[in-house]
């Protein structure tokens, strides 16, 4: 079914762009969702077929792979910032986010000529994830700058729909390939190189990198002064900084980040489940592919809500799905309708929460520090939920999964409590602005 | 943007899709990737001694293999069709893991003593080891998982491992399912992984490898009352003696995947290496209560359990050594 619609959309952006336009989504936004489309359709060929090249071809351990991945997590974090920093600061957030892109572009293409080694591949990964953390707040600022405040819930869950139809499409596409040619998977890494390729040119070529709310917004500063405006217009690292104590986006950093820390990760509950239920694992590998048909589902509508009732509902009442899933962790046994249920509940906390955060960071920050705001929100995030993992493990082993499924339940009710006010604030603070 | 630009990029996606499928139906044209032609060659085998093991080509050493008997020096029999990456036989029901031919996934095929395939079961990972009963009753299989990447999820890996029913190819439990006790008490954690089964002579009773954060735990496990217990620390891929009083294993060196095979005594619980002083990465399999043989991922080498004298060449171009004619 999405293999249909976003083959479609590969040869034919009008139909999108038509969809895009009785959504009043910004072409731009559809661009950039194009591009991620694009390159994540690049990035999850690899990631599939990656632990098989590395057992066919190179006679390695899979674990060994698990090494190779972990070791980049902590430094894409301090990347993000600096390069949703840099981002404002330059004001070329399309040169930035087209250097990520980039990056992991000439990733693929090293695959194709030299990955046959592990160290060699493990330096791919590195740059590829690199190029992630470079070019996701840039291009959430774009995204951001490309829409009108109060269609900006919708535009991000336009993106992350189609973000998501690519990384769907990705495997399948792999897959194929490796169904017409088993065992070449030389094939894979060029046709992989071949889409991570359009997307660079679809985000040189189509994508506009000084949308409207950005020109408007310099042309208001930069007016006074000509010789030395752009010094003025260009936000400094203090300026950046003074985010994290700004009475408009703290708040929105502090709700988000113990949201975060109350949240479950998803490859935890995952694992969780795989304890708990009662059927043939063969079903395990389909727990993602139903999560994420969910979420692609779900992200647009949730956003065009979110638009039309405020995002701080939407953002609380997709956080609250998440008790659901708890609730169904904590079963002893899990039946086919209560795993449905989990992943209904599952697909729908993401598609209420990630992009529609984001865009209520969007609404709040000052069009001159959007992709340093957005870089901060994802780190702390990111950071955020990796305590969380850390301690859901911990708990997990001390006192078993139920107790800790019931501490991360009191966890969330409090962090919701915590974090309510504090949206609404950062809420109201963008409806005054 | 403007209609120039909008032409560059048709352009550029025809030129794409053009040059991939071009690419695609270069590789597809190609010959069959998936299983080598490779033979095995018997080495200095002592006479009397029988091993099935997996054909490997040196300079590919992963694809599947055909299946081949090695029987005092000489090469006796092989599989047809059958070819695996893992492969292991007791008591007339063989598991054979291995890539499907469509390249894409991976299956184990139950068969016989003919090579025949009796049952074929989806594999939901790699191939990582294969144990049967040595009455032939229950099977073990591990395979590596990696956690899909949908949703920005981790690559990280993780193992399964199934029993399997040999008589109709049911998988009748998960290792990862099972109750697990640590000094008498109840013992999870979320980063439990299980593998390398080693059955007992009671077919009910098995050995196998619990790793969790950086312990690798050895632990006796009951089938039908889908429980472990741990004995001991540092043991990974066990292997039970004929006999049943000793457990050969690999031993990890420091944090790396590095390891040396070495034999414990089932009652004291106590080690010692053996004569092979290369990192080997194997599920070693015994020949007779004093001898053991294992793969370096080429070749089949064997070794005396007690510590004492040095590796002998068994079978060149081979993996997977099982014993036979017991």
């Amino acid at each position: 079914m999405y293999q249909v619609e976003a083959s479609k959309a590969l040869l034919k952006p009008r139909l999108w762009a038509g969809r895009a336009a009785r959504l009043r989504v910004p072409r731009n936004v559809v661009m950039l969702g194009m591009v991620s489309l694009l390159t994540d359709v690049s990035s999850e060929m690899v990631a599939t077929v990656l632990p098989l090249y590395l057992v066919f071809s190179l006679g390695a351990s899979p674990l060994v792979f698990g090494a190779i991945d972990g070791t980049y997590g902590g430094a894409a974090a301090l990347v993000q910032v600096a390069s949703g920093f840099v981002s404002d600061r330059w004001r070329r957030p399309k040169g930035v986010a087209g250097l990520g892109y980039g990056l992991s572009a000439v990733g693929k293409v090293a695959l194709v000529g030299a990955g046959n080694t592990i160290g060699g591949i493990g330096a791919i990964i590195a740059v590829d994830r690199v190029g992630k953390g470079i070019r996701t707040a840039p291009r959430d600022a774009l995204i951001s700058l490309s829409s009108a405040k109060d269609r900006l819930a919708t535009s991000f869950g336009v993106h992350r729909a189609m973000d998501s139809v690519g990384a769907m499409l990705g495997p399948l596409v792999a897959f194929g390939i490796l169904f017409v040619a088993p065992a070449r998977f030389d094939a894979v890494f060029v046709v992989s190189t071949l889409f991570a390729v359009l997307g660079l040119a679809v985000l040189i070529l189509n994508v506009d990198g000084r949308p409207q709310r950005l020109r408007r917004a310099e042309r208001g500063e930069a007016a006074p002064a000509d010789a030395d405006a752009d010094d003025k217009a260009a936000p400094s690292f203090r300026a950046a900084l003074g985010l994290l104590a700004a009475p408009r986006f703290a708040p929105l950093l502090i709700a988000a980040g113990l949201l975060s820390v109350a949240s479950v990760s998803d490859a935890m509950i995952y694992v969780g489940l795989q304890r708990n239920i009662d059927f043939d694992p063969a079903v395990f590998p389909l727990l993602y592919v139903m999560t994420a048909i969910v979420f692609m589902g779900l992200a647009i509508p949730f956003g065009q809500l979110a638009d039309r009732v405020g995002k701080v509902p939407v953002l609380l009442g997709g956080q609250a799905l998440l008790f659901v899933t708890y609730g169904v962790l904590m079963m002893g046994s899990v039946g086919y309708g209560a795993l449905v249920l989990c992943l209904l509940a599952l697909g729908g906390y993401f598609a209420a929460t990630e992009g529609v955060l984001t865009a209520l960071a969007g609404t709040v920050l000052p069009e001159k520090l959007q992709a340093s705001g957005i870089g901060l929100l994802i780190t702390v995030t990111s950071l955020g939920r990796l305590a969380s993992s850390l301690a859901f493990g911990g708990l997990w082993f001390a006192i078993g999964l139920q107790s800790a499924v019931i501490c991360f339940v009191a966890a969330l009710a409090l962090a919701m409590m915590l974090a309510a006010p504090l949206l609404l604030r950062a809420q109201r603070a963008a409806l005054d602005g | 943007m403007d209609s120039r630009n909008g032409k560059i990029t048709i352009v550029l996606v025809v030129l794409c899709v053009l040059l991939g499928g071009g690419y695609l139906a270069y590789a597809a044209l190609g010959p069959d990737q998936t299983t080598t032609d490779a033979r095995p060659q018997a080495g200095a085998a002592p006479s009397g001694v029988a091993v099935m093991v997996r054909a490997v080509d040196p300079s590919k050493p992963t694809l599947n293999g055909r299946v081949f008997v090695v029987e005092d020096g000489k090469v006796s029999r092989r599989s047809g069709d059958l070819a695996c990456e893992r492969v292991y036989y007791a008591a007339g029901r063989g598991i054979c893991m291995g890539v499907a031919p469509s390249g894409v996934d991976y299956t184990a095929k139950i068969f016989d003593a003919n090579f025949q395939t009796l049952h074929t079961i989806d594999l939901t990972g790699l191939p990582s080891r294969a144990r049967v009963s040595a009455d032939g009753r229950y099977g073990a299989m591990t395979v590596f998982v990696a956690g899909d990447s949908y949703l920005g999820n981790s690559t990280a890996f993780s193992t399964r491992t199934t029993i399997l029913d040999m008589a109709d190819g049911r998988q009748i439990g998960q290792l990862e399912q099972y109750e697990v006790t640590k000094d008498g008490k109840p013992f999870d954690a979320v980063d439990f992984n299980f593998w390398g089964v080693t059955f007992a002579k009671d077919p009910n009773r098995f050995y196998a490898t619990l790793a969790t954060g950086d312990h690798h735990y050895l632990v006796e496990g009951d089938i039908a009352a889908e429980s472990m217990r741990v004995l001991r620390d540092g043991v990974e891929c066990p292997s039970l003696s004929p006999d049943n009083r000793q457990i050969a294993y690999k031993s990890r060196i420091g944090s790396e995947n590095r390891w040396r095979i070495h034999v414990l005594d089932v009652k004291t619980l106590a080690d010692h290496p053996v004569a092979e002083n290369r990192s080997i990465d194997d599920q070693v399999e015994w020949l007779d209560d004093a001898t053991l043989a294992y793969s370096d991922g080429t070749n089949v080498y064997t070794v005396p359990a007690d510590g004492s004298g040095e590796p002998q060449l068994l079978v060149k171009d081979a993996t997977s050594p099982v014993r036979l004619g017991r």
